[in-house]
């Protein structure tokens, strides 16, 4: 996703090493002159020691006190020379003494680089010491002369004779002093310049030095914005490509929503084929067909599936499960499977597992379906067994194992690596005799992590496999009631009857439901819509709600959601079961999100209603035992009538008597132009939502009372009503119309109706 | 404080020639406002010797001389600036100061021989410059009178 721009971005080492090297070498000169700088420091500190120490100002002031002190002196030298003034020696003697001091200072080794530069300077201390000798013989430490005038007057002229010579040296010394003071002033001055000079350059490179740090920064800066650029770039792309899966996924579970429900008409229609008087031949074809319609119904329910866990929207509807119950369930199931090939079938629950535990009934028998019809796909000889045991994991906590093994082909080490992947199987070559999506294990595998377990596998070939299946055992707590109790505890009677609460709009509906639960002999209580049942349970207990998601003013599932938030606990626990007309997992699993217990779809037959009461309240309610199952084919006197279904007539039949639906039917038909008229109006008035409301109405009652081609066009009408132009929807209405007599016509002919010129067949 | 530390007695008067005069501010004279001192009395006082590179004498030198503050409390002198005069009037003003926190001496002795005139004698003002690198500069150097002959207590 990076562009050019970015990844030159990224590449830009040489020309960083560049820069850096740039900058170390700046560093590297500013070191260089900082030592220079030092250096001058320390040649300027020098030089002022040579001042300070060498003080030679203050020579220029001792040649000048020798030079007073040698006109003291000589004054006191011709004073004792008069012969009219006494002759003071201590006097002339101190005189001397302090000048030949003064002398003997010029002559210190301090001051001899001051002096010997010019000779005459030399000559007069050399005049100057030659006084002295001939002046010590009297003047000296150690007398050889007496002091007299005689020795004075002797000395006199020498002494005077040194006068000038003394002036000169002065002078000398002083000029002597200002040309070293001078070229003193000079280098100080070239030093400081030298200084400066190295301060400016210096300032310069430490200017050129920062210069090269704040274009590193920014350029830093500059790259740090390039990187979040392309971060965020990256992340957008990625949220794309999440979008983009994610819209795939929802086109994938759409699209199998989609194809299923066509594909039900065409089983619908290839079973209803079945019963045509077909020759062996077209029967023939006809299980071919419908063996590749049911694979590719599976096909279609696995994509959906693993649709909806890639995109995590499965979520597991953890509940008691009576452990048992399950396995005769799944045994129920599997053994005819089984005995086709002929296998044996064992399913064994060690001693030690609880009957009852926490999970997702479904899901769990969804992943132990699939790990056995895998094993029984694969096993041709022997037995399938699934063992349930239960033991501790590794960290201490309980676990539950269902393990299914096989006397199969089993598989080698590369078929087990890839088993789990998406669309492989064990075999290609098998794979194609057995059918399969391939998704099954994968599936049954996320389901597995989903519940917080996992599937593991064990193989060799020719010697058969073993799938284990492991999940976190948790047992609920014990409830009043032993059976398998639904998720929410509920302390019901064995045998009582319930007091249900029934939200259907529709009165056919409603008296079609009636007729159902007057049947399993529990009470009946309607209400109309949503609103009406929140209030009714406000008012009374019920102990189950039978909730139409379609409904005017609040529906189904805001309506649960309404009685969930109640405040008093044992009205917004009451368990709540969905009614509905689609088959969506994602209606199901919207029901189930907000809060609904269980989800029955329309028709709902007898058997569904009971079973699923059972679920909720356990086998103590009255049960379908007592209801005749029906049979797997439809009965004999059902034969192809398209605008009513056959088996739902029969399952009406076995809920009610023949009367009882014959009067709802007549009642409904009754109805008919009403809803006509309806419809005409909402249509007229252009009001979609009046139009889809009665069209579902209409639908739901239909279905139930097994008035198929009514159904369907009601269904048509509530799909088609936002979208499809005006006369389509005029047309669908008047085929509704149509159908009314057709259907009376059809339910004579079955024999519900009373009007029918041949004699019924109860079911 | 410093009463407690002068002599019992007061200062003799000198017997052989004068060779110091403190005058000024000065508690125990002996010669009218001055205390005078010949070379026995300034033997007398406990002598201070060291060895000192100075900037007269290309070699280090041994001085040997009672301490500056020793011949102050001797004279009973006390002020804020001591006033050094030599044989040929040469001037200098030293702080009081410098007297108590450097060990200066008024030598007497360059390497254990009296110093004549002609050898900056008879009395050197000599701080111990060695002892001190702060001593070494042309303030201190200027206020080491040589030819001392008179000290004034101001």
């Amino acid at each position: 996703m990076a562009t050019a721009e970015d990844r030159r971005a990224l590449k830009r080492h040489p020309q960083e090493r560049l820069r850096y090297s740039w900058l170390a070498l700046t560093g590297f000169v500013l070191v260089l002159v900082l030592l220079a700088v030092a250096l001058v420091q320390a040649r300027q500190a020098t030089l002022l020691r040579q001042v300070v120490q060498g003080g030679d100002d203050y020579v220029v002031l001792m040649v000048y006190q020798a030079e007073t002190e040698q006109l003291r002196l000589r004054d006191q030298w011709q004073r004792a020379a008069d012969d009219r003034v006494p002759l003071d020696a201590d006097m002339l003697r101190l005189r001397y003494e302090i000048w030949v001091s003064r002398i003997e200072l010029l002559r210190g080794a301090d001051l001899q680089h001051l002096l010997s530069g010019a000779d005459g300077d030399q000559r007069t201390l050399q005049q100057a010491m030659d006084f002295i000798q001939a002046s010590d013989r009297a003047l000296g430490p150690t007398p050889e002369v007496p002091l007299d005038r005689a020795f004075v007057r002797a000395l006199l002229p020498q002494l005077e004779a040194l006068t000038a010579p003394m002036h000169e040296l002065s002078l000398g010394a002083s000029h002597k002093v200002s040309e070293q003071l001078e070229a003193r002033g000079i280098a100080v001055r070239q030093q400081s310049q030298l200084g400066l000079g190295l301060t400016a350059f210096l300032s310069v490179l430490t200017l050129a030095f920062a210069f090269i740090a704040l274009r590193q920064v920014a350029q830093l800066r500059e790259r740090r914005l390039v990187l979040e650029e392309l971060a965020t770039k990256l992340r957008v792309a990625r949220r794309e490509a999440e979008a983009a899966s994610d819209a795939k996924s929802a086109f994938l579970a759409n699209m199998s929503h989609e194809i299923r429900t066509p594909f039900h008409g065409l089983m619908g229609m290839l079973s209803l084929l079945r019963e045509t008087g077909l020759t062996p031949r077209q029967i023939d074809y006809l299980r071919t067909a419908t063996e590749s319609a049911d694979h590719l119904l599976a096909l279609l329910n696995d994509i959906l599936d693993m649709s909806q866990l890639e995109s995590g929207r499965v979520t597991l509807a953890v509940a008691p499960v009576d452990l048992r119950a399950l396995l005769r369930d799944v045994e129920a199931l599997m053994r005819p499977q089984a005995t086709a090939k002929p296998l044996a079938l064992h399913i064994d629950a060690a001693p030690g597992v609880p009957e009852r535990m926490l999970a997702d009934a479904t899901r769990l028998k969804q992943i132990l379906f699939n790990l056995l019809s895998n094993a029984i796909k694969f096993t041709d000889h022997g037995a399938v067994v699934l063992d349930v045991r239960t033991r501790e994991r590794e960290n201490g906590e309980p676990c539950i194992e269902f393990a299914v093994t096989d006397t199969g082909v089993g598989m080698d080490e590369a078929t087990l690596a890839q088993l789990f992947s998406r669309f492989v199987q064990g075999d290609s070559t098998r794979s194609r005799r057995h059918g399969g999506t391939g998704l099954g294990l994968e599936i049954s595998r996320n389901l597995a992590r989903l519940m917080g377990g996992d599937i593991t596998v064990r193989s060799r070939p020719g010697e058969g496999s073993c799938f284990t299946f492991h999940m976190p055992l948790r047992t609920p707590p014990r409830t009043a009631s032993e059976g398998a109790a639904p998720l929410l505890p509920i302390g019901l009677p064995a045998s009582r009857p319930l007091h249900v609460l029934v939200a259907e709009d529709h009165p056919v509906n409603r008296q079609y439901m009636a007729a159902l639960l007057e049947n399993l002999g529990h009470h009946a209580h309607f209400t109309s819509n949503g609103q009406e049942a929140v209030e009714a349970l406000c008012r009374r207990r019920y102990d189950v709600v039978l909730m139409d998601l379609h409904m005017p003013v609040l529906d189904g599932v805001s309506a649960t959601r309404a009685i969930r938030a109640l405040p008093d606990a044992a009205r917004s626990t009451v368990p709540i079961v969905a009614l509905t007309a689609d088959a969506f997992a994602e209606t199901r699993d919207r029901c189930l999100v907000a809060g609904m217990n269980d989800f029955l779809t329309k028709p709902v037959s007898v058997q569904k209603l009971a079973t699923s009461l059972r679920r909720l309240f356990g086998s103590g309610t009255a049960t379908p035992d007592d209801v005749p199952v029906p049979p797997d084919q439809a009965p004999a006197w059902a034969s192809s009538h398209p605008v009513v279904d056959e088996s739902a007539v029969a399952m009406a039949l076995q809920a009610m008597s023949r009367d009882k639906l014959a009067a709802m039917v007549e009642a409904f038909l009754d109805h008919a132009p009403e809803t006509v008229q309806r419809l005409r109006a909402a249509v007229r008035d252009a009001q979609p939502l009046d139009l889809r409301i009665n069209a579902h109405a209409a639908k739901g009652a239909a279905l139930n009372l097994g008035l198929a081609g009514l159904a369907a066009t009601a269904e048509a009408l509530h799909e088609g009503a936002a979208h499809l132009p005006a006369h389509e929807i005029a047309r669908l209405v008047q085929r509704y119309e149509d159908l009314v007599p057709a259907t009376r016509k059809a339910m004579c002919d079955l024999g519900v109706l009373l009007a029918a010129p041949q004699p019924a067949v109860t079911g | 404080m410093l009463a407690a530390a002068w002599p019992a007695r007061a200062l003799d008067a000198p017997t052989g020639p004068v060779v110091l005069t403190v005058g000024g501010r000065v508690r125990m004279p002996n010669q009218g406002d001055a205390a005078q001192f010949d070379m026995t009395m300034l033997a007398a006082l406990p002598q201070t010797t060291f060895t000192t590179r100075t900037p007269w004498y290309a070699q280090p030198r041994r001085f040997t001389g009672p301490l500056l503050r020793d011949v102050l409390m001797a004279a009973g002198a006390q002020g804020q600036v001591i006033r050094l005069t030599a044989l040929n009037d040469y001037r200098v003003d030293m702080p009081y100061d410098d007297a108590q926190r450097h060990d200066v001496i008024v030598a007497r002795l360059m390497d254990d021989q009296p110093m004549a005139v002609r050898d900056k004698g008879p009395l050197f003002v000599i701080y111990p410059f060695d002892a001190r690198p702060e001593l070494r500069g042309a303030v201190y150097y200027s206020r080491s009178a040589w030819q001392l002959r008179k000290i004034d207590v101001l």
